[in-house]
């Protein structure tokens, strides 16, 4: 009997809850009282930054956190020595100066998480844009997501062209993507060819299984089968391995029998380094090997292998010397080096770059509204004093048209800027030297 | 003869209502996501439920036919223009036809190798899709957005509310399947076979045949809740539907919750989900790693103290009840 009354209680309760339900509306209740209006004085900017902040990637999520938390710390002080925009005054002047304050999100290099953290930093934290994600897997749903609430979202260093392919209205992205650093890559090959004698060839591409190395393999196929295969080039390996990779040993091995000329990664700092420590022990001597964003440009990865870094190469944003070169980027490399303990990388740059383009994104628009902020980042040209083209300028697709690399390479234990331009810093090396003489 | 709570329909009832009305009444779409994903999670963890905790048969790999379902109703959508719910339908039986394939030659194995198996099976079918071109392999597939409304099973902007009534619709589903198949006479070959198979074939019960129906049951109401997560996350790649640990996590939630109980999977998904995403929404920004530390502890602390399961804990407590309700009427004797 006693049970049956406690049912009976709780279907009640279930029916009232349902009423009381059913009673209440979300909508506002239109007031017949005129409405006054006030000035709403913003006190602080709510943004999103998604980054893989647990996970394998963390290590790099983590630095990525510290770049933005930069970012938010010249945006927010008064730092008239750093000549960057929005360093002078605090806050955004436009909404008398309001603070930035950078709420973040881990999507533990999970696409699902990603998702689900964007639509909390939107609904309930209440952003009024975001940055992220890093990984391209994740910064895909997350910026779908945010296409439909409408919110801004600017990409940091995500690369896989795919992103700006998908006539999204309210994403653009900061960093050069898949296909533009592979085009880069075949000039500086072809350059290599014609002003060093390189002689180089053959092309393996060693890649992990996920949006990122998959689509950079691809972009490969692309500018061979248009126009780099008629050139010579030409490609004799593709090694794909899988994201949650504990051992390479026969991936390199196979590597070391194809013998290419040329190695293209698209790899993360954890692979990238199990590759590099098994090219050495298994001796694999290619002429040239270079990376996409990613491991290589972490600096980690000249602190874990050290010597046996020396002669990788990739494209890069940044390094210490072009960051030594420019008075304000080392002052804010500063910041950033008391809080990560490093100096600014490539990813970390293109991210804390994130942050300051949609800040002053905001502060140009003088509103937090997304149609509002989207109009200023698809009009307006950035400058840009922390990269060496000095601007961004993001086209109708969203990806940053200024977005050039520098080549980079580890020659005596620093990386070095060694192609294009006149600011290079030394003259690449081509071949590695004998893995028994080093 | 009294029915246990297990199988009392009205409790059941009782809790579906509760479950149904939770997000009506709370009116904030964080918390609505979290209760899609508990009551997701509740719903696979019943479909493992009846080939683990019925028929005994230990499955590490379920990902596969959740995955079967997700990608089979997205590729009809992305390329075919297929709506979500034929593709639901077209994903349950193809998830079936796959559970027949694998399933057959793995039942010939027992105890741990069965287990193994269905672990490689996961894996394959992971492997699989990565390499697939078609289904766009590593790089996974954006759904097509298409017009509001129940028919592609899109609500623009996020209506939660409609997503969780579909999903709450697929969960109701399988736990009154899971209730016939407990309380059928293939629930009682079942439970028969998983406590002593050579028993069970001594008696002219075709161990093979119903270990099967089990199989192609459970794959079924995996592969449409798949699909139901597709359309939710609107992007689907291998390791996101696939993996190892979509696997685990529906086995961590069955059994902390309760093997072979109609209550387990909810119990456990009522507890696992959102402890997992609170952590990870309150600590996981801090890149410390605490909701995962806080999350483990806790998942550590309910296996040690109730490691037959929550279920367990409160059927104890309410053979209690009943017991001082008997001994108050005088029917039994306080022998303490």
């Amino acid at each position: 009997m006693k049970r049956k009354k406690w049912l009976s209680l709780l279907s009640l309760m279930m029916v009232i809850a349902l009423m009381i339900t059913g009673c209440t509306t979300a909508e506002p209740v239109a007031s017949e009282e005129p409405v006054v209006e006030e000035e709403i004085v913003v006190e602080t900017v709510k943004i999103g930054a998604i980054f893989p902040l647990t996970g394998g990637a963390a290590a790099t999520g983590v630095k990525l956190k510290y770049a933005v938390e930069t970012a938010q710390e010249i945006i927010n002080g008064e730092y008239p020595e750093i000549a960057f925009p929005m360093a002078e005054n605090a806050g955004l002047e436009n909404l008398d100066n309001a603070a930035i304050e950078f709420i973040f999100g881990d999507h533990q290099a999970n696409p699902e998480i990603a998702k689900s953290e964007t639509e909390r930093l939107i609904q309930n934290e209440g952003v009024v844009g975001l940055v992220g994600c890093y990984h391209s897997s994740s910064t895909k749903p997350a910026s779908a997501t945010s296409e439909r609430y409408m919110i801004p979202f600017v990409a940091g260093s995500s690369s896989s062209s795919a992103l700006t392919e998908r006539g999204l209205n309210y994403f653009v992205r900061i960093a050069p993507h898949d296909g533009m650093e592979t085009e880069f890559f075949f000039e500086y090959l072809k350059n290599l060819n014609e002003n060093y004698d390189a002689d180089v060839k053959t092309v393996a591409t060693v890649y992990i299984d996920n949006e990122y190395g998959v689509h950079a393999n691809m972009m490969v196929d692309k500018w061979l089968e248009e126009v780099y295969g008629e050139e010579g080039f030409e490609r004799i390996l593709d090694v794909k391995y899988p994201s949650d990779a504990s051992n390479v040993d026969t991936e390199v091995l196979k590597i070391k029998e194809a013998a290419p000329d040329i190695i293209f990664h698209a790899s993360y700092i954890n692979d990238m380094t199990m590759f590099a420590n098994a090219y050495q022990l298994y001796e694999v001597q290619p002429k040239v090997v270079i990376s996409y964003c990613g491991g290589f440009q972490d600096q980690q990865f000249l602190i874990n292998l050290e010597d046996a870094a020396n002669y990788y190469s990739g494209s890069n944003q940044t390094i210490p010397a072009i960051i030594a070169a420019n008075e304000a980027l080392s002052k804010a490399n500063e910041i950033y080096k008391a809080k990560s303990g490093v100096d600014f990388d490539g990813p970390a740059l293109e991210d804390f770059a994130s942050a300051m383009v949609i800040a002053e994104a905001i502060n140009m628009a003088g509103s937090t509204d997304g149609d509002a902020i989207m109009e200023v980042l698809k009009s307006e040209e950035f400058k840009a004093p922390y990269f060496a083209t000095g601007k961004i300028k993001f086209g109708e697709d969203g990806q940053n048209e200024f977005s050039a690399s520098a080549m980079t390479q580890i020659i005596g234990g620093e990386y070095q800027n060694v192609w294009p331009g006149e600011d290079t810093t030394s003259d690449p090396v081509v071949a590695f030297p004998d893995w028994s003489t080093r | 003869m009294e029915k246990s709570i297990t199988n009392n329909k009205k409790m059941i009832g009782v809790v579906l209502l509760i479950i149904l009305a939770l997000p009506i009444i709370v009116q904030d779409n964080n918390f609505r996501h979290i209760m899609i994903l508990f009551v997701l999670y509740a719903a696979l963890g019943e479909a493992w439920n009846i080939i683990t905790g019925y028929a005994g048969q230990t499955s590490f790999g379920h990902a596969a036919f959740f995955g079967i379902g997700a990608y089979t109703s997205t590729v009809l959508l992305w390329k075919f223009d297929i709506i979500p719910w034929i593709g639901m339908l077209i994903g349950g039986i193809i998830a079936v036809v796959v559970a027949i394939i694998v399933s057959y030659p793995a039942f010939k194995l027992t105890g741990h190798y069965f287990a193994i198996a269905t672990l490689a099976i996961g894996e394959i079918m992971l492997q699989l899709f990565v390499s697939w071109e078609y289904v766009e392999g590593a790089t996974g597939i954006m759904l097509p957005i298409k017009e509001n409304g129940y028919k592609y099973m899109q609500f623009h902007p996020m209506n939660k509310l409609s997503y969780y009534y579909i999903v709450f619709g697929l969960f109701v589903i399988t736990v009154i399947t899971a209730y016939i198949v407990g309380n059928s006479k293939m629930g009682f070959y079942l439970k028969a076979i998983k406590e002593n198979p050579d028993a069970a074939q001594s008696i002219g019960i075709n161990v093979t045949r119903y270990k099967l129906y089990a199989m192609m049951v459970s794959a079924f109401l995996t592969a449409i809740v798949g699909s139901f997560y597709a359309q939710y996350v609107t992007y689907i790649d291998p390791f996101m539907v696939f993996p190892l640990a979509l696997s685990m996590q529906i086995v961590l939630i069955t059994v902390i919750g309760g093997l072979g109980n109609i209550y387990g999977p909810i119990l456990g998904a009522a507890i696992l989900i959102p402890l997992s995403q609170y952590t990870r929404i309150i600590f996981g920004g801090t890149g410390k790693g605490l909701d995962l530390i806080i999350f483990g502890a806790l998942v550590v602390i309910v296996t040690i103290f109730q490691p037959n399961g929550l279920v367990g804990l409160f059927e104890n407590l309410f053979k209690k009840i009943k017991k001082k309700e008997a001994i108050n009427d005088g029917k039994l004797h306080d022998v303490s």
